[in-house]
């Protein structure tokens, strides 16, 4: 069996492919510790239900470098990409 | 005997049938407006049952009660200082989870609430079954059962909400029992707070400070910043313990218990096979078959739109010019009869030519795609586009309705986040050529100098949106905009919801757009009267004359044009003594005329809702800036063009 050289470790929820799932391991919020730039995004993303180790399912990316659908917690959400892509995952073996 | 009165609101998700619950309990005597000083809908309603006169408000649809969006805010704000008697929570029992997590937060709030566990239909044809005694039981509150589109439940559920609040308060609220590391940190915050006085509960406040709430922050340290300090440093610890920011060890657990409730009190049953909603989903969302699906419908209602609208409209202004010489007879001639059909009555068939033809149908059509789900999957496919401009894919719906009327599109700009998105949507919405600026564009360029030129008017005038978008993104500060958006299941609109919201919409539209357009004739009219549409023309000149190379009349046209832009070409037929244009105007002019119409300001009737939604200050910049750059841009136009034509 091949194996992909993605597994356990942590790549950017962008880096999944269709119906691959993976649990987040951490949000990057951006620029600046704390609360500057982007900690709204992160608590929001929280708030959503994308909690460190949850466990999270692509469904499909719009194209051109689109937003991404997801699975979470039973409810399907939109991420932009920008917000996609600060999101890490250890992708499940 | 005096009525006793009772204070319902209604809190949830967005999505989750709140809006049907409340049009069903309050029928028509609804009051919607804005909440002071935000750009946030209120709506409330009255509603009379067994003694009660029932007050109850909808607050806005949101996930969390953390002070992300002014939602959140203004809703957390509204529990605690205003108190209602009973909190109504309205949760998806398809998507059981996520809502109980913002469940688990209004009981932290420690008020009274009950929930309705609504479109348990279907949760069920999805295969989830919910026990809802157990569920009653893991929470420690009262759950109905309710299907609120066929009215199922709701009156049980009002009943139960009345029930609850006769029983008086509980000696215990029922809460969530996080972690033991975090457990131990409330604990430990909580006697600091015992001795000043806070709008909210102290656990509630304890467990607020250790996720480092800004607003509950300041208040307490406004009294005490030692307390302040002491929650930080036990945050840290928290910190330090599980290796994520306390605020995200908070949220964590806060789930983890959501989802176990979820978990202990359903039961998947059927596999779960695609129903009709999910296959719709896949179709709408489709990477080729989404777009080809998005533009046609698009296409379509603007086709069915305009058609209807242009039909209906000329119909409505024949029947109203009918009475003119009726009412001029009866008033007699004279400045009063000038001015009660000239601005009074005119401005009146102003208002009424665009609503009834276009605003009515824009909104049930609106309405019809937000209650049926497939807005949000506009805002998906729309994301992209709208990031080059520094929105994200929401901000597509406003811009949409903005080629219909721009005062809904204004009005819609509420569905972004924060302050700053809705005010760059706002004005990127301004500058979209509404139904009046399309009768100008075709009527004259399209009319005279072909459809290719239209067409390319249409173009060059998305460029600029893009343009000016982008531009205002850069210098309006903030934070950049992101995407999260939940897309809900798809599922049947309910008829009557979505009348109820047209209606009161347009009532709205008629109470912020009617005063401004018949003062506005009112003006106008007595300038006219007065002689002083003549001296405007000459001191317009430098401009309308010498740098856009217009006729001098042009300058009084544009001034009409405020009141509403189709005007404009109406007058310009007026003062130049006949509609075919090729005889008075150059080619250039044409051109030039209508790209100064497309862009050079909101009419009254956008202006009013710009001050509504963003003050005056906003508004008024919005407005002097689009004068001065559609000016300039039409003096550029003119020269280039020039060279060509």
């Amino acid at each position: 069996m091949e194996k992909r050289d993605l597994e356990n470790r942590e790549v950017p929820l962008t880096a999944l492919k269709d119906k691959e799932t993976g649990k987040v391991t951490s949000i990057k919020a951006g620029r600046g510790i704390g609360r500057g730039k982007g900690w709204g995004f992160e608590k929001r993303l929280m708030d959503m239900g994308l909690t460190p180790g949850t466990e999270v399912t692509v469904v499909k990316s719009a194209p051109f470098h689109g937003p991404v659908e997801v699975l979470v917690r039973g409810s399907r959400l939109a991420l932009g990409r920008g917000m996609a892509e600060r999101i890490f995952v250890e992708i499940k073996p | 005997m005096t009525q006793k009165k009772l204070l319902i609101a209604l809190a949830g998700n967005a999505n989750v049938g709140k809006s049907v619950i409340f049009n069903y309990l309050t029928g028509l005597h609804q009051h919607i407006g804005n909440w002071p000083g935000k750009t946030v809908e209120r709506a409330e309603g009255t509603l009379h049952y067994k003694g009660y006169t029932i007050d109850i408000i909808d607050l806005p649809g949101i996930y969390s009660l953390s002070t992300y969006s002014l939602e959140e805010l203004v809703s957390r704000k509204y529990i605690t200082v205003e108190r209602p008697d009973i909190v109504i929570n309205v949760v998806d029992a398809s998507v059981l989870e996520r809502n109980l997590f913002f469940t688990l937060q209004l009981m932290e709030l420690e008020t009274p609430m009950v929930i309705a566990l609504n479109q348990i239909d279907m949760a069920k044809s999805k295969g989830i079954q919910i026990d809802v005694k157990k569920l009653e039981k893991l929470l420690g509150v009262p759950v109905l059962p309710t299907v609120a589109v066929k009215g199922v439940g709701i009156t049980k559920l009002l009943e139960k909400a009345i029930e609850t609040v006769e029983k008086g308060a509980v000696e215990k609220h029922p809460r969530a029992i996080y972690g033991e590391e975090v457990e131990e940190r409330i604990e430990k915050l909580m006697p600091m707070l015992s001795n000043i006085h806070l709008l909210y509960p102290q656990r509630y406040a304890a467990i607020k400070l250790l996720e480092g709430d800004e607003e509950i922050e300041q208040e307490v340290s406004r009294i005490d910043k030692q307390i302040v300090a002491a929650a930080k440093k036990l945050a840290d610890e928290i910190r330090s313990l599980h290796g994520h920011a306390c605020s995200t060890v908070i949220t964590s657990e806060r789930y983890e218990l959501a989802g176990c409730i979820a978990r202990n009190a359903q039961k998947l049953v059927s596999p779960i096979k695609p129903t009709w909603s999910e296959r719709l989903h896949n179709i709408t969302t489709h990477r080729i078959g989404g777009y080809i699906v998005l533009a046609s419908s698009l296409l379509l209602i603007f086709y069915a739109i305009f058609t209807f609208g242009g039909y209906t409209s000329e119909l409505l202004n024949n029947f109203f010019y009918e009475w003119e010489p009726l009412v001029k007879g009866a008033v007699g001639a004279g400045i009063a009869s000038e001015l009660l059909w000239g601005g009074v009555i005119e401005g009146i068939i102003a208002g009424t030519t665009i609503v009834l033809p276009y605003i009515i149908p824009f909104y049930l059509i609106l309405y019809f795609l937000e209650n049926s789900g497939y807005l949000s999957r506009i805002a998906f496919l729309m994301d992209n586009v709208m990031h080059k401009m520094g929105l994200h894919g929401k901000a597509f719906i406003p811009l949409m309705l903005g080629y219909g009327c721009n005062v809904p599109a204004c009005l819609g700009c509420r569905i972004m986040e924060t302050h700053r998105e809705r005010l760059l949507a706002a004005f990127v919405t301004t500058l979209v050529p509404c139904a009046a600026r399309t009768v100008i564009i075709l009527g004259l360029v399209g009319n005279f100098l072909g459809f290719q030129w239209a067409l390319g008017l249409y173009v060059f005038n998305l460029v600029m949106i893009f343009a000016l978008g982008r531009l205002a993104f850069k210098v309006v500060p903030g934070e950049p905009t992101a995407l999260i958006m939940e897309m809900p299941d798809y599922r049947l609109p309910h008829a009557k919801t979505i009348l109820k919201q047209t209606w009161f919409r347009v009532a709205e539209f008629i109470k912020i757009a009617f005063p401004l357009i018949i003062a506005g004739s009112l003006v106008l009219k007595l300038a006219e009267i007065a002689g002083l549409l003549e001296p405007i023309t000459g001191v317009l000149s430098p401009v309308t004359v010498a740098w856009l190379g217009l006729p001098a009349v042009a300058g009084i046209t544009l001034i009409f044009g405020i009141l509403r832009k189709e005007l404009a070409l109406i007058m310009l037929a007026a003062l130049l003594g006949t509609t075919n244009f090729a005889l008075v105007l150059t080619p250039v002019q044409m051109v030039v005329f209508t790209l100064v119409a497309m862009f050079y300001i909101p009419c009254t009737a956008t202006i009013a809702a710009l001050v509504r939604e963003f003050r005056w200050k906003k508004a008024l910049f919005i407005t002097v800036f689009e004068i001065v750059f559609a000016i300039f841009l039409g003096g550029i136009a003119f020269r280039l063009l020039t060279l060509f034509m």
